[in-house]
C-alpha cells in the first residue's frame, strides 16, 4: 500500500501575465517503509515535490496524498529535515528534539524514553544541553534528523539534508543514514542532486528533468542491492567500487547528461 | 578523527576572550584619575580654563556635599535621583511593554500591521520633545505630563525593533514550527518572542536612552524635584559646580540603568552568551 502518492501533479506559476510550468504530470508513489530518492538538475522542481508532500506548498493540478488523504497543511505526521537544518537557536539539543513531541501530547516519561533512545542512536550523547550554534554542521543535521525521527512520523521528507555539509562529514552522515534506515526502516522521500548519494541510499530513484519539471525514469535499486548484497559492506567507498553500483550510477548520470545536452541545443 | 563531532560545550564556554574584569576596572580607574588631575591642573592650578565658566574639581566636590547634605532646589541628592529614576522606570516600563506587544503583533499579523502602520508613519517623524507643550496643556506640569512624554519617546523604538525582530526570523524556522504543530501561546512564547529577542533588546536599549533624554528635557521645563530640576535651578543661579553635579548624576543614573538592562539581556538569552 502506497503511503505517499503523487497523482497527475502539476504546478504553474503566473508572473506578469506569463505562465511558467514548473511541474508537469508528476506520477509516482512511495510504498510503506520504502526509501525513494528524487534526483534531478537544479530547477527541475524536486524540492517543490517534497514541499507539496509536506504541505508547505500546493499543486495547481492533481493531488498529493499521504495515507490516502490529500495534503493541505504541514504537520508532525510528515516530518521534514531541512537543508539548512532549521533548528531553534534558543533551544538546547534536547529541547529541539522534544519540541514536536510536546505538540503530540506524548506523556513525559514516554518523551524522555524516546528522546534518550534517538540521542543514543544518532550519537548525540553528551550534547543534550548544548545549543545548536555550539555544534558543527554535521552534528546540527543529526539533531534535525533526530527531531524528525523521534516523532515516529508516517513519512520522513528530506530536502538535500547533506547539501550544506563538507565532503567528509557528508560521507559519515550517509553511512549513518543507511545504518538507521536498514535498522529502523521508514517511509522516506529524499531529495538530492547527488547521484551517488541517491544510488547508495534509496530503494528506488525517481530521475527528473526540467522545463517543464517531469519524471524521466524511475529506477529500482533495491533488487540490485539485495541480490548483490551491498549491505555486507560497511564503508560507502567499498559499495561504490562494486560493478553493480557503478553500472547504476552511470545509468543515472547518462539520463541527467542527456538533459544537459538537450538544454544546450 | 570523526569530523562530525563538535568541541565540547563545557570547554567552549569556559574560554574567555579579551581582558579580565579586574584588569579592565584598573585601567578605567587610571583613566578617571588622569582626567580629574588634568581637569584640576587646567582650572585650579593654571587657570587655563576660567573657574567662573567651568568649576574646579574641589568646587564640584563642595557642591556635591551641599546637595547630598543640606539639599538644593527643593531636595537632597538622593531625593532628586529617586524621583527621576522612578519616573524613567515607570514611563519606560509602560512604554516598552505596550510597544513590544504591539511590535510583535505587527510582525506576526499582516492585518495588525496594515492597521497600525499608517498611524505610525504620521506620528513617527514628530520629535518626542515636540510633545512637551501638548503634554503640559493636557496634564499640567506634574508627573503625568512627564510620563506621557517619556511614553511617546520610548514607545517608538520598542515597537519598530520588536516588529523587525519578528520579520528577521529565518523563514525555515516558521516552516519547522508549522511542521512540528507549534501553535497558539506556545508559538508566541517559544518561537516568535525568543526569535525576536535580540532585536527587542536593541529596541529596549534605545527606548531607555530616549526615556532619559526626554525626562531631563521635561524636568528642565518644569519640575519640583528631579535631576533636570537641579540643572534648571543651577543655571538660574549661575552655579557651574552644581550644573556639573547634575550632569554627572544624570550620566551615572543613565549608565546604571543601561547596565541593569544589559544584565537582564544576558540572562534572557543564554544561547547567545555561550560561545
Amino acid at each position: 500500500m502506497a503511503v505517499i502518492q503523487f497523482q497527475h501533479v502539476g504546478r504553474v506559476f503566473r508572473q506578469n501575465g506569463k505562465e511558467f510550468v514548473a511541474l508537469k504530470d508528476i506520477n509516482f508513489e512511495v510504498g510503506d517503509r520504502e526509501f525513494v530518492a528524487v534526483v534531478g538538475p537544479s530547477g527541475c522542481g524536486k524540492t517543490t515535490c517534497m514541499r507539496m508532500a509536506a504541505g508547505l506548498e500546493h499543486p495547481t493540478d492533481g493531488e498529493v496524498k499521504v495515507d490516502s488523504e490529500i495534503v493541505t497543511q504541514p504537520g508532525p505526521d510528515r516530518a521534514v529535515v531541512f537543508q539548512q537544518f532549521a533548528l531553534f537557536p534558543w533551544k538546547t539539543v534536547w529541547d529541539n528534539i522534544d519540541f514536536g513531541l510536546r505538540s503530540l501530547r506524548v506523556d513525559t516519561e514516554e518523551r524522555k524514553r524516546r528522546i534518550e533512545q534517538i540521542i543514543a542512536l544518532m550519537g548525540l550523547g553528551g550534547y543534550e544541553q548544548a545549543f545548536p550554534h555550539q555544534l558543527s554542521g554535521g552534528m546540527q543535521q543529526r539533531v534535525a534528523i533526530a527531531r524528525a525521527y523521534v516523532l515516529d512520523p508516517k513519512v520522513l521528507l528530506m530536502d538535500e539534508p547533506f547539501g550544506a555539509l563538507d565532503a567528509q562529514t557528508r560521507v559519515v552522515m550517509q553511512e549513518e543514514l543507511v545504518r538507521l534506515a536498514r535498522k529502523n526502516p521508514r517511509t522516506v522521500l529524499f531529495i538530492t542532486h547527488a547521484v551517488e548519494e541517491a544510488v547508495y541510499l534509496a530503494d528506488r530513484i525517481v530521475v527528473m528533468s526540467r522545463r517543464p519539471g517531469s519524471i524521466r525514469e524511475i529506477i529500482d535499486v533495491k533488487t540490485v542491492r539485495e541480490t548483490e548484497n551491498w549491505d555486507a559492506h560497511t564503508c560507502i567507498e567499498d559499495v561504490m567500487d562494486l560493478p553493480s553500483f557503478v553500472h547504476l550510477r552511470t545509468h543515472v548520470w547518462k539520463l541527467l547528461r542527456e538533459q544537459q545536452l538537450g538544454d544546450e541545443h | 578523527m570523526d569530523t562530525t563531532t563538535a568541541q565540547s560545550p563545557q570547554a567552549a564556554s569556559t574560554r574567555r576572550t579579551g581582558w579580565s574584569l579586574s584588569r579592565r576596572l584598573g585601567t578605567a580607574g587610571v583613566t578617571l584619575v588622569v582626567v580629574v588631575a588634568l581637569w584640576h591642573v587646567l582650572t585650579a592650578v593654571t587657570g587655563f580654563i576660567s573657574p567662573a565658566r567651568f568649576a574646579t574639581p574641589a568646587e564640584v566636590w563642595g557642591a556635591l556635599q551641599q546637595i547630598a547634605g543640606d539639599g538644593y532646589s527643593n531636595g537632597r541628592l538622593h531625593q532628586h535621583v529617586l524621583r527621576s529614576v522612578l519616573l524613567v522606570t515607570m514611563g519606560f516600563t509602560f512604554a516598552a511593554s505596550v510597544g513590544v506587544v504591539l511590535g510583535l503583533a505587527m510582525g506576526a499579523s499582516r492585518r495588525v500591521e496594515a492597521f497600525v502602520n499608517p498611524i505610525f508613519l504620521v506620528l513617527r517623524p514628530i520629535p518626542p520633545l515636540a510633545w512637551i507643550p501638548l503634554a503640559i496643556v493636557w496634564l499640567g506640569l506634574g508627573d503625568a505630563a512627564k510620563m506621557m512624554v517619556i511614553f511617546v519617546s520610548a514607545f517608538v523604538p520598542s515597537v519598530i525593533n520588536s516588529y523587525t525582530g519578528v520579520r528577521q526570523i529565518d523563514k525555515p524556522l516558521f516552516e519547522a514550527a508549522a511542521m512540528l504543530d507549534v501553535t497558539g501561546w506556545r508559538y508566541w512564547r517559544e518561537v516568535l518572542i525568543p526569535g525576536a529577542l535580540p532585536s527587542i533588546f536593541t529596541g529596549l536599549r534605545l527606548s531607555l536612552q530616549a526615556s532619559w533624554t526626554t525626562l531631563v528635557a521635561a524636568e528642565l521645563v518644569g519640575a519640583i524635584t528631579g535631576l533636570g530640576q537641579i540643572l534648571n535651578q543651577a543655571a538660574q543661579d549661575i552655579y557651574p559646580a552644581m550644573i556639573l553635579v547634575g550632569m554627572i548624576s544624570v550620566a551615572i543614573c543613565g549608565w546604571a540603568m543601561t547596565a541593569a538592562l544589559a544584565w537582564i539581556e544576558r540572562r534572557a538569552m543564554p544561547w547567545r552568551t555561550l560561545q
